[in-house]
């Protein structure tokens, strides 16, 4: 009796392997490459559109950016050091403002697009649940630009991108390096860099 | 004991290049901040005043001047027209390319640029037209402050130079002693054509600074300190590039993140 059921569940758990690949046997590198994919299509189909209000496709680009991106994790490695030492609600409101200011930056960027595509050129692993992404924007005019992404998976198995370098430039870098100036020139203290991000919002939001 | 030598270093540093002007030099925070200690070193930009001023008076000129100058260029110029400007001023520097491909120790980049030159210069009608690229022989630059740093040269404090804008000490001596090595200036100056070195000079100005209007437009409106994010940008394009010296044609080093800030690879 025992043996028929031990036998029964190695064929479930063998057939679930073929039946849900997405799980441990899939083959990650591909999936991560699919993620990116998937994200540019996605860009291209609800954002890319010219037709779009300013504040309707701010609205989608949120809905990709904080569903693909782990907004705290990149939020921690710009804020680095003063993150320890700003307060709970000091560190949700600069995510919150965070996310805002990306959202209008890069929003804004898609107004622009004029038929571009990105190609996925290869994935690599980066430490022990990172991954990145190797691919290329091809444009109508000049060379290929090319851009890595740089993914973590988390517990969920989902892929979240931490990381864009562009050329060789990493956002994130930049981000870090920008913040950690207007910080000193607030006096260090987290307080003045929010509100130097509201002012931030402000000028953006009335650019229009 | 090692910190009090670096900064031992840096005071001379300091002092040895503007005597006049001290105002210039930041204030390290003290040694018992040490993470502020940390920072500070690997931004590595102890003329950050004197920096921040030159940069002012730079981004003034480019308001005024280069900026709207750009901007004419781009209105007047269609785009065609544009790209033969850049085309045939790109070839003109074909043999520096080649003198620091081969420094580099690039052979196979360096039979690029020659063939490049030579199908370009005839075929492209003296490099107005890239033809090379259409035929798979895509471009790329090389210049001695690169060269010097696939060497292994650190690239050293961040400097901002009047007009020319973000350098450091070791890509400023670079264009220096290529100016020295333009064969092509050279010539002219000897036949008493300044002027047209002059006028190549500006034109290069134009055709690049036409080229980056709108990135530049674009940090500039979205950086909540535009020095530091040019700064920024300013190192890692310039560490992708001397890592393109040192792996031709393979994806850039990659720049860790890490959640200590620890300074190793990060600007």
């Amino acid at each position: 009796m025992d043996r028929r059921i031990f036998l029964r569940a190695i064929a479930v758990l063998g057939a679930a392997g073929f039946a849900f690949p997405g799980r441990p046997w899939a083959e990650p590198a591909q999936d991560a490459e699919k993620f990116i994919q998937g994200l540019a299509g996605q860009a291209i189909s609800t954002i890319a559109d010219r037709q779009l209000s300013d504040s309707e496709r701010a609205i989608r680009f949120r809905k990709l950016f904080v569903s693909h991106f782990d907004i705290q994790e990149i939020g921690r490695f710009v804020l680095s050091r003063y993150w320890r030492q700003a307060t709970p609600e000091q560190q949700q409101e600069f995510l919150t403002l965070f996310e805002d200011l990306s959202v209008l930056t890069w929003s804004k960027r898609f107004k622009e697009y004029n038929g571009e595509t990105l190609e996925p050129t290869g994935a690599g692993k980066d430490g022990e649940r990172g991954w990145l992404v190797e691919s290329r924007i091809v444009r109508n005019q000049g060379p290929p630009i090319p851009i890595q992404w740089r993914l973590r998976q988390g517990d969920d198995m989902a892929f979240r991108i931490v990381d864009i370098i562009v050329d060789g430039v990493s956002m994130a870098i930049t981000h870090r390096s920008d913040y950690a100036a207007a910080m000193q020139a607030n006096g260090g203290k987290v307080d003045s860099l929010l509100d130097t991000m509201r002012s931030k919002l402000i000028t953006l939001r009335a650019e229009g | 004991m090692r910190l009090k030598i670096k900064s031992k270093r840096r005071a001379f540093l300091c002092l040895a290049a503007l005597g006049f002007l001290a105002a210039g030099c930041a204030t390290p925070p003290p040694p018992e901040d040490k993470e502020g200690l940390a920072e500070y070193n690997q931004i590595n930009d102890p003329l950050e005043p004197l920096n921040r001023t030159i940069f002012d008076f730079n981004d003034t000129v480019d308001v005024y001047v280069l900026r709207p100058a750009a901007q004419g260029y781009r209105a007047v110029v269609p785009p065609f027209g544009r790209d033969r400007v850049a085309d045939f001023l790109d070839n003109l520097k074909s043999p520096l390319y080649f003198a620091n491909d081969l420094l580099q120790g690039n052979p196979g980049q360096a039979g690029t640029t020659v063939a490049r030159a030579l199908l370009n210069s005839t075929f492209g009608v003296l490099g107005v037209m890239d033809v090379a690229k259409h035929m798979g022989i895509s471009g790329h630059k090389s210049d001695l402050g690169q060269t010097l740093g696939s060497w292994g040269m650190e690239e050293g404090p961040y400097l901002v130079l009047p007009f020319y804008g973000p350098s450091n000490p070791r890509d400023t001596a670079g264009m220096i002693a290529e100016s020295f090595g333009d064969g092509l200036d050279i010539y002219l100056q000897d036949n008493h054509l300044r002027w047209v070195s002059w006028t190549r000079m500006g034109l290069s100005g134009l055709s690049m600074r036409e080229a980056y209007l709108d990135p530049l437009d674009d940090v500039k409106r979205t950086s909540l300190d535009y020095y530091s994010a040019m700064r920024s940008l300013y190192r890692q394009r310039r560490a992708a590039q001397v890592n393109d010296a040192i792996h031709p044609g393979q994806p850039g080093q990659h720049p860790q993140m890490t959640q200590k800030t620890d300074p190793a690879k990060s600007r």
